[in-house]
């Protein structure tokens, strides 16, 4: 794998592909030595075993034929639920691109990366791979850079509010294949949209790699709402690294859903860089198989009178793993800052293995701080309580899973989403 | 609360115990570490053989591990400057009046002596590398409990001794186990047997005196079934402008039925590196419980444990923290449910003032088939300043989902709210403040054997307790 040619851009692009693979080439692959690596072992990721998927269109937009949307795309989009905008990508390239009318007359930019840099150079050389990486994410992120098979950019200008959420699906066709995907979201001062990421394949006869880098810049006082909904087949090794930068007085919520994929790493990361921004990161997984969930998660406060409130719950059966690694970090100077940090997990299974470590690093005085955890099983009483009313041991015990989930899930902002996570659980769950 | 008393006057501030004695020690070490130290130990000891293949295997683990780079700052400990074996005098006594005067001086002044006499059933006291005196009262001796020194403890019950030495703690544990278990010198050695209960504690104190000092106490405490007993470990040392540094390791075996108590109170100076490594295998329907305050010393990174062995066994560690300038303590616990319907609670309480830096660092592991388990971990912080900085990292390891586990945390600085009532009932911000500290620190306070624990008597000050009038 040593190919960075551009997706088709201009030369800024290929220049910051080109400094991410010299920065991949010189880092060492993390080991479980690492304090961020120590549950999930990379030892046996080898990218350059996997053919490298690049976006052959050149940037442009592909025509895709309504019979060549895979089924399960087509059943996603064929929501009643009118939307902002709608993307198709098929093993990173752009197969269909819309947006809404309004939206297109008010200045909103929405499209293939490699086009952007074209037309909007400015926005990709202020923004684009930007964010602030940490050390021990940087080997997959650099990877993630140089390896770009696509991805897109959003940008919704001041005080421009996008009602409908923009929906992009992303599917993977086949096995044996990297595929490295961006989404790049700007909204400027006082602009408001809700962004969906899907993430989708079948059931793969192989494995399959996909890398997904995100980076929201929210502007001052503006409202985002972002969700990565993970729907992976089997085979599939996901790794997600999410960053979201929240200046003064702006809202940025991020909602995660993992079910799918064999093991899917996910770095959730809230920069609350101004005062007032607030950010509630939410999420759910549930596993099943073998299936290894590890979540990193980041509330970092640099400033004064910010709030972020974490609520991350996950159920596991079968011989599913899963870790959360959380930390608060509240810099020097960023007094009155609020954040708290809840991880809730529900064993099903003998089998089944739940990590957590919510840590805090706190440097300022005047803040309101706490985290919790816990790891147990489905509530002895309330499975008594459930079956002596005549239910069984598996409607019980589905009717409670549902009842974990529902502090989530009532939390989504997009009423059409929660009950398509609704259904999508109660299917993995097969009772 | 006398009228016009102030966080301050607390007292946790300022260090009391820098005094030093001028004493020549018998025998002192090259600086710095080498095999030949470790020979030279071995052989001062008049030790078997075992032992010192044991200290020298010991000694290559400790140089092939690296340093550990997470926890506390270790930059600016240099292991080369510093005396890893200091002989104060030839033999131990077992009378205070055999002490040398300037090192009975020393414990004098700690109020060891009359705290034997009142309520202690047995005193150890450490200076520099050697247990100096070590009593045991005769009702208790009767009883055939085991009191002695470490290296007597090998000398007369070399059997015993070597059935459990290092077993809880292996050199390869950690790079400071393996540094202890080449040096070590001193520590007690517990016994008590089958049934056995001591309703008062046996107590060691340790004291560092010398500049660029390393002390190595290695402890082994030994319950046997359904018995019951207590121990309590002081530390102090005067203040030098350069860093000493103390590594010890502490093992204990609480057997069947047994319950055990093991107290720290640690008021090492502000120049000390304090690594200690303490662990205990706790079997079925026995009680392990640590009370752990760290108050003094630049660095403490120690972790009390309770490996949880036998069924129904219990496990509790109770922490306090106490972070002043320039100061970090990195302290926590670990519990490990390894048996069914294991139990466990950690509760741990920091205050962070002016520089200082307080980080909890816990595991709670549950292994599968340890069907049952609960584990319960609470850690409070309460930061007083603005450059005051405090950290919480708790892993939770869960391979049973018959398991129950929770663990909550709170960062906060002293409520706005109550410290306005309380001035609104006519109270200074200091006195306000000063109640509240207490409030928070109580529910470990109340455990602490405050009648006991001399140093932390003038520390806190007995007032802490029942002092809201």
């Amino acid at each position: 794998m040593t190919r960075t040619e551009t997706v088709g851009g201009p030369e800024l692009l290929a220049e910051k592909r080109q400094a991410a693979w010299e920065e991949y080439r010189s880092l060492p692959m993390p080991t479980r030595k690492s304090e961020e690596w120590r549950y999930t072992d990379l030892r046996k990721l080898d990218p350059e075993a996997f053919e490298q998927l690049i976006d052959s269109t050149g940037g442009s937009v592909g025509a895709l034929a309504s019979d060549d949307i895979p089924g399960a795309v087509r059943d996603v989009l064929s929501e009643s639920a009118t939307r902002g905008g709608t993307m198709i990508e098929i093993d990173g390239a752009v197969g269909r691109l819309e947006l809404d009318a309004r939206a297109a007359e008010a200045g909103v930019v929405f499209g293939p990366i490699a086009q952007v840099a074209m037309e909007r150079p400015e926005l990709l050389d202020r923004f684009l791979f930007s964010s602030d990486v940490a050390p021990m994410e940087r080997k997959l992120w650099s990877l993630h850079v140089a390896a770009l098979s696509g991805g897109y950019v959003l940008h919704v200008p001041q005080n421009v509010r996008i009602d409908d959420p923009v929906h992009v699906v992303r599917w993977l066709s086949r096995a044996g294949v990297m595929v490295s995907t961006h989404s790049l979201i700007i909204v400027e001062r006082g602009a408001q949209v809700t962004v969906i990421d899907e993430f989708m394949s079948a059931d793969l006869d192989g494995e399959a790699l996909s890398l997904n880098g995100v980076e929201v810049f929210g502007g001052d006082g503006s409202l985002v709402n972002y969700l990565a909904l993970q729907r992976f087949g089997a085979g599939v090794k996901h790794f997600s690294m999410q960053h979201a930068n929240t200046p003064r007085d702006c809202t940025l919520n991020s909602f995660n859903v993992s079910l799918g994929a064999d093991l899917a790493r996910c770095d959730v990361t809230s920069h609350l860089l101004g005062p007032g921004s607030d950010s509630e990161m939410l999420a759910l997984w549930f596993g099943g198989r073998h299936q290894h969930f590890d979540y990193h998660t980041l509330q970092h406060h640099a400033a004064p009178h910010a709030r972020s409130d974490l609520l991350f719950k996950g159920a596991l059966t079968d011989s599913a793993k899963s870790v959360f690694r959380g930390l608060i970090r509240v810099d020097k100077g960023a007094q009155l800052t609020d954040a708290y940090q809840t991880n809730r997990n529900l064993l099903l299974s003998d089998d089944s293995q739940a990590t957590t470590l919510p840590s805090l690093e706190i440097a300022a005085d005047d803040v309101k701080c706490s985290h919790g955890a816990t790891v147990g099983q489905v509530d002895a009483h309330q499975l008594f309580y459930l079956t002596s009313r005549g239910l069984t041991r598996a409607q019980a015990e589905r009717l409670l899973v549902f009842g974990f989930f529902g502090e989530v899930l009532a939390r989504m902002p997009v009423d059409s989403v929660r009950e398509r996570m609704t259904d999508a659980i109660e299917r993995k769950i097969g009772i | 609360m006398p009228k016009n008393e102030t966080v301050d006057e607390l007292g946790l501030d300022e260090y009391k115990y820098d005094f030093r004695t001028e004493d020549a020690p018998v025998f002192k070490a090259k600086k710095g570490l080498s095999e030949e130290v470790v020979r030279q130990i071995s052989a001062h000891k008049d030790e078997p053989e075992w032992m010192l293949e044991f200290r020298l295997r010991a000694l290559e683990i400790y140089y092939s591990k690296p340093m550990p780079d997470w926890g506390g700052d270790l930059e600016s400990l240099n292991l080369d400057e510093i005396y890893f074996y200091l002989k104060p005098q030839d033999q131990m006594e077992r009378s205070w009046d055999d002490v040398p005067d300037s090192i009975k001086e020393t414990f004098e002044r700690l109020g060891i002596p009359e705290a034997e006499r009142k309520i202690l059933a047995g005193v150890g006291a450490q200076f520099e590398s050697e247990m100096v005196y070590h009593s045991l009262k005769e009702e208790w001796e009767e009883q055939g409990i085991i009191f002695e020194s470490i290296e007597d403890g090998l000398r007369k019950h070399p059997d015993l001794f070597r059935e459990y030495f290092a077993t809880i703690v292996p050199p390869a544990d950690n790079k400071f186990a393996a540094l202890n278990s080449a040096v070590w010198s001193g520590g007690s050695f517990v016994y008590i047997p089958k049934g056995v209960k001591v309703d008062i504690p046996l107590q060691a104190y340790f004291r560092v005196n010398a500049e660029q000092m390393g002390q190595f106490e290695r402890t082994l405490i030994i319950v046997e079934d359904g018995a019951e007993a207590q121990y309590i470990e002081g530390c102090t040392a005067p203040v030098y402008t350069t860093e000493s540094f103390h590594s010890g390791v502490i093992e204990i075996v609480v057997k069947p039925k047994a319950r055990f108590r093991y107290t720290t109170i640690q008021n090492w100076s502000n120049n000390m590196y304090n690594l200690v490594t303490q662990r205990s295998m706790v079997h079925e329907d026995a009680s392990m419980e640590w009370v752990d305050g760290n108050l003094g010393s630049k660095l403490t990174m120690k972790y009390p444990s309770c490996f949880l062995v036998g069924e129904r066994a219990h496990g509790e560690i109770l922490s306090i923290a106490y972070a002043g300038d320039g100061q970090h303590q990195d302290t926590g616990g670990k519990v490990v449910h390894a048996a069914r319907d294991t139990t466990s609670l950690i509760v741990s309480k920091s205050i962070s003032k002016g520089t200082g830096r307080s980080s909890y660092r816990g595991l709670c592991k549950v292994y599968e088939g340890a069907i049952g388990s609960k584990s319960n971990v609470e850690c409070d912080a309460l930061l007083m300043n603005e450059t005051s900085r405090t950290d919480t990292y708790p892993y939770i390891e869960i391979d049973e989902n018959q398991s129950s586990i929770g663990h909550e945390a709170s960062v906060s600085k002293v409520g706005e709210e109550q410290l306005f009532y309380l001035m609104s009932r006519g109270m200074s911000e200091e006195q306000a403040m000063t109640m509240i500290v207490r409030g928070f620190i109580e529910p470990i306070a109340k455990e602490l054997p405050l009648e006991y624990a001399i140093e932390l008597n003038r520390l806190i000050e007995l007032e802490m307790e029942g002092s809201v009038g």
